[in-house]
């Protein structure tokens, strides 16, 4: 007796073609350390402990007198600013003829436990803006922060408003309770004390499960299979081996401050209730009173609009601006739909308002 | 002493070498033995977490099924159906973990372990010490030390800076 099936040899055809894309990656792909994640060139102004100020080479002939700092999350790092010269937040900057500087947290050992939000705001942000006003000779700078940098910027500004002439808030923390995201879900109940008093630093494989949760069919298994079946495409297997990278390289979060930032953003929602202290000096949103443009799109499935929009009506700013895109996390900074829609108004906004 | 001995053997430890030796394993055998809840809770929250999970999976392939009734078998579909099956998942599993039940059990599951590491490490403390190295708690006093000495220099540095600008001034 036979057995008789009939697939399709077209099916069969891609089954094998998925086989041989697999067995030929070695030879067709870069090994992580030759990536190339930067496109635009830097020096490195400033050091302080892990961290690094880089100062970003001008595109232009001329530019605006007021510099714009920003201020990377705490969480992965800043190369996504820059990893494609067609959908670089930084070229676009540049190009614009705005002088850019960008804080690169680093990678904090076991030695930075201790760090909490005063160290990361009251020094090494406050260092960073000092050292690029005496370099530009300018008293007050212009503040970006992205995600959870841009709660870094807002509490900065909060507390430091005479150096901050506008305020960036891309997709900022800001109201814990207020976020839908299966991130504040989880942070909600996190017994933060114990995994800090025994772990020390926040390891980057706990932050890789909190992404994995996100979106775990799409980007643990559709994204493979799209690079399996690109493999013959230069253009793709080159983007998407720096944006693994990317991913990748997120380094541990400092102990103390991840416990602030769960207890004190997600647990507490001190900011927005106006309860927030930090190096016994309070953080009032009021206190910001300088341009205030906030971003934040639909689709973010790491920071809920609703999570990041109240900053919007907190603020004592009279000059405030709130756009809302629809588009995700990443996508409001990195493609080409930031290139189109986003920077074009972001970098009208910061130009109408310096120097 | 021959009376003792048979009487009382281990009383023989309290005295001598043996008495630390003694004192470290009783330290480590009550670490042992309190860990047994916490090696059970863990277990039960491990079991619930790949219940929760295991439910979703079993659901999501249910309905994925359901709806691939709908789709012709043909070439140009298994895209399609890639796609509903991909959709299906993402939906009912951020579903899952935007849930309060999948958050608590996570979190407990998490905790234990972290409880199972603090005894770990107070075990390793124990050995630590009785070979005469540094404990964590130790290493963690330095840590701690170097970084508010660290934050003092920097203080004073800034002072000395600003008094300079000062001066210069």
């Amino acid at each position: 007796m036979t057995l008789e099936t009939s697939v399709n040899e077209s099916i069969i055809g891609d089954f094998l073609n998925f086989n041989r894309n697999i067995a030929e990656i070695p030879s067709r792909i870069s090994v992580p350390h030759e990536v190339k994640m930067d496109t635009c060139e830097y020096d490195v102004v400033y050091e302080e402990d892990r961290i690094r100020m880089l100062h970003y080479k001008p595109l232009t002939s001329k530019q605006i007198k007021t510099p714009l700092v920003i201020s990377y999350a705490i969480v992965n790092r800043y190369h996504i600013f820059d990893i494609d010269p067609k959908k670089s937040w930084i070229r676009n900057l540049l190009e614009s003829g705005i002088d850019v500087y960008m804080i690169d947290w680093g990678t904090p050992t076991k030695l930075d436990k201790f760090l909490g939000f005063d160290e990361y705001v009251n020094d090494y942000l406050d260092n960073c803006i000092e050292d690029v006003c005496d370099r530009s000779s300018v008293d007050k700078v212009s503040l970006q922060g992205y995600c959870t940098g841009g709660t870094l910027a807002t509490v900065y500004s909060a507390l430091h408003p005479e150096k901050v002439k506008n305020l960036v808030a891309t997709a900022p923390v800001i109201d814990g309770w207020k976020d839908t995201t299966v991130i504040s879900n989880i942070a909600k109940n996190f017994d933060v004390d114990t995994m800090v008093d025994v772990v020390g630093n926040m390891p980057p494989e706990f932050i890789y499960y909190c992404f994995s949760i996100l979106k775990p069919f799409e980007q643990g298994i559709e994204k493979y299979l799209k690079f399996f079946q690109n493999l013959e495409n230069e253009k793709y297997v080159n983007s998407f081996l720096k944006i693994e990278k990317w991913l990748a390289e997120t380094p541990p979060i400092p102990g103390e401050l991840f416990k602030q930032w769960i207890k004190g953003i997600y647990q507490e929602n001190l900011l927005v209730q106006d309860k927030m202290f930090i190096g016994n000096q309070h953080v009032s949103l009021k206190n910001i009173t300088m341009p205030v443009f906030t971003q934040v799109a639909v689709g973010d499935h790491l920071v809920s609009p609703e999570c990041s929009m109240p900053l919007h009506y907190a603020v004592g700013s009279d000059d405030k601006n709130l756009e809302i895109y629809p588009t995700g996390h990443v996508g409001m900074i990195a493609s080409s739909y930031s290139q189109k829609n986003v920077l074009p108004t972001l970098t009208k906004w910061i130009k109408t308002r310096s120097d | 002493m021959i009376s003792m001995m048979s009487s009382k053997p281990a009383s023989l430890t309290a005295v001598g070498p043996l008495r630390n030796f003694t004192e470290n394993i009783k330290k480590i055998s009550q670490e042992l033995i309190e860990s047994n809840q916490e090696i059970v809770d863990f277990n039960t929250y491990l079991m619930e977490y790949y219940k929760q999970l295991g439910e979703t999976w079993a659901d999501s392939q249910k309905k994925v099924m359901s709806k691939i009734s709908e789709i012709p078998q043909d070439t140009e579909s298994t895209e399609a159906y890639k796609r509903v099956w991909i959709d299906m998942f993402e939906n009912d599993f951020t579903q899952l973990f935007d849930t309060e039940s999948f958050s608590k059990n996570y979190n407990k599951l998490v905790s234990t372990e972290m409880q199972l590491l603090k005894r770990w490490n107070t075990i390793m403390d124990i050995m630590l010490k009785s070979a005469n190295m540094p404990t964590k708690e130790e290493i963690d006093e330095i840590y701690q030390e170097l970084f508010s000495l660290k934050k003092q220099i920097k203080k004073l540095d800034s002072s000395k800076k600003r008094r300079d600008v000062k001066n210069d001034s």
